[in-house]
């Protein structure tokens, strides 16, 4: 015990004392005007949105100049131009609309159904251990099946058509909507349950009023997986069979366009899909955020 | 004065005829039964039972087309045939060297990518802009370009799979960082961390439960892609590279040979693996940090 106060005792840095000193030329220290007004450049610069669309542009320049410059097959990698100008036509003149429509139709219908099941799965979850357990299982073993792996099943089942697709959405969305609703309800305090309960709330009324607006921020979690595994699937689904349901998706675009070489068109499929995504993922989810739980202090 | 309620008082009375009220044994000891019942595995397990009874009766009696359903036993069977015989587990394999390939390559990325988004508010812009727009972007969507840049072969699907990690592994990465206390960042200053040794000690400890989940994010990404892919062009990429295919290729090719009951075989073993990786390896690193630290309950 004293060796080893000892030991901490040496250890310690020696105390070094400065000698008192008086500095006689403070005047003459120079700050600058600290509260200087910012150039217009600089403000501008300032502006999140303008230096975004800078490296967008910038990444567009990149893209054109390297393809020109280097004089790149076509075939490989087309001009950002190209590109663009093929969006352009297959988007007012084209058939592209038509595309994107049965897409979005396909998604919609796969994710309401889903959402459907999930919801009829997770308030059987709340009224019954069995169901509860039921989910937790189900969830556990199909979350992590890929569900464009049911598709050979899903055309053998339901034929080539939409469907299949269908199913397989349903697949993609129900689990990881099911688990993490599950699990939001599971996590709603026993105080906000007493509360519900005092006032009256029972059956489905305590389930909307209570249990969906304290476990909202989990469920919303939930459903963007669920958006994100779904429009994964459906490209994936639609690139490998697309062509057997009919008129086909956007990933048959895309498909269609790299079997054609016409790789223009393989990017401006591309160009589209990462515009759908955007738009659902930061337009849409975003303001439904901002509409409840941010709005509701439940998260920031 | 006629809003305010009238007091009622009424007349004080005693019950009488209540006798003994009857209580039960509040503290009953439970049977052996309920007590089993009560154990969450055990539930699991009956349920899991029951499932496949259920299916094994359903495809009996109903007789459906082996083509349709298969019976569990037929399926049992495949998978223990494919094992032996058609190296399935050697499939499961290649499937996973591809896989483990990729992420660690997209890791290194998204590491590169995130470091520079913290330390500058340039990089900040560029990672994004890049995770707005591409993070929505299915990475199957990228194959036929892979296969065209790479040709058939391995390295189109790990392009493919560098993809699908890489975005939300950096989004969910430098989100956790943004949100790094001042407190523990002006700690970190303090004791006179900077550069690399601030991200490794304060920054990744601090923001782990959101890296965590991107990590979880991309592999749950990583590995859907692998198996689209392999559905996909699984046959040409087994044709080139000879190792054989993966999984994704053993159900496809189940499929097209109509060997309904090694398609279920194949699914199995696509569970299997994703089970093992998602309640055993993460739940294994969850429970060493995130949970240890206290940063996360359960």
């Amino acid at each position: 015990m004293n060796a080893q106060q000892k030991n901490q005792k040496s250890s310690l840095p020696e105390l070094v004392i400065r000698p008192e000193f008086e500095v006689s030329s403070l005047e003459q220290a120079q700050t600058g005007d600290v509260a200087r007004k910012l150039s217009v450049v600089e403000r501008i610069w300032n502006i999140d949105a303008v230096r975004k669309a800078t490296i967008l542009i910038g990444l567009a320049a990149v893209w054109q100049a390297y393809t020109v410059g280097f004089n790149v097959e076509p075939l490989m990698m087309p001009t950002f131009w190209s590109s663009f100008t093929r969006l352009y036509n297959d988007l007012f003149f084209g058939d592209l609309p038509a595309r994107i429509w049965f897409s979005v139709q396909v998604l919609i219908i796969g994710y309401s159904i889903g959402m459907a099941i999930a919801a009829a799965l997770t308030l059987w979850g709340q009224a019954a251990r069995f169901g509860s357990d039921l989910i937790s299982m189900a969830a556990a073993m199909f979350n992590p099946l890929p569900a464009i792996a049911l598709l050979p099943l899903a055309m053998l089942w339901f034929g080539l058509g939409t469907a299949s697709l269908v199913f397989v959405l349903i697949h993609a969305v129900l689990w990881p909507v099911a688990l993490s609703t599950h699990s939001g309800f599971e996590g709603v305090s026993q105080t906000l349950r007493m509360i519900g309960r005092n006032y009256g709330l029972h059956g489905i009324g305590y389930v909307l009023k209570i249990l969906v607006p304290a476990a909202l921020p989990s469920i919303l979690a939930g459903m963007k997986i669920g958006w994100a595994f779904a429009w994964r699937t459906l490209i994936g689904a639609e690139l490998v069979f697309g062509a057997s349901s009919g008129s086909g998706g956007l990933g048959w675009y895309i498909f269609e366009n790299s079997q054609n070489l016409e790789t223009d068109g393989v990017f401006a499929g591309l160009f589209m899909v990462i515009l759908i995504g955007f738009v659902v993922e930061n337009v849409l989810f975003r303001n439904v955020e901002k509409r409840t739980v941010n709005r509701w202090g439940m998260q920031r | 004065m006629s809003n305010t309620a009238t007091i009622t008082i009424r007349p004080e009375f005693e019950a009488d005829g209540i006798g003994k009220a009857k209580t039960d044994d509040v503290a009953r000891k439970l049977t052996l039964f309920e007590r089993i019942l009560e154990m969450h595995g055990v539930r699991k397990l009956t349920i899991l039972v029951l499932l496949i009874v259920a299916w094994e009766v359903y495809t009996r009696w109903s007789e459906v087309s082996a083509y349709i359903l298969p019976t569990f036993s037929a399926t049992a069977a495949a998978l223990y045939e494919a094992i032996i015989q058609e190296q399935l587990l050697w499939m499961v394999w290649n499937s996973l060297t591809v896989l483990v390939a990729g992420y660690v390559i997209g890791l290194i990325i998204a590491t590169i990518l995130t470091t520079a988004a913290t330390t500058t508010r340039f990089g900040n812009d560029i990672l994004s802009t890049l995770t707005a727009m591409l993070n929505p972007l299915p990475a199957i969507a990228l194959l036929p370009l892979a296969l065209l840049w790479f040709g058939l072969g391995v390295d189109a699907i790990i392009f493919t799979l560098l993809h699908s990690v890489i975005w939300p592994v950096a989004l969910n990465a430098h989100v956790g960082f943004m949100s790094v206390s001042e407190t523990q960042r002006m700690v970190g200053r303090n004791y006179g961390l900077r550069g690399l040794v601030y991200v490794a000690k304060l920054l990744v400890p601090a923001a782990f439960p959101q890296i965590l989940m991107g990590l979880k994010i991309g592999w749950a990404y990583a590995w859907r892609t692998l198996i689209a892919a392999e559905l996909v062009f699984g046959g040409s990429i087994s044709d080139t590279s000879g190792g054989g295919g993966g999984l994704g290729w053993f159900v496809f090719s189940s499929q097209m040979d109509l060997r309904i009951a090694h398609v279920f075989a194949g699914l199995f073993m696509v569970i299997l693996v994703g089970v093992v990786v998602e309640s055993v390896v993460f739940n294994a690193i969850e429970n060493r940090t995130v949970r240890r630290w206290g940063m996360q309950a359960r």
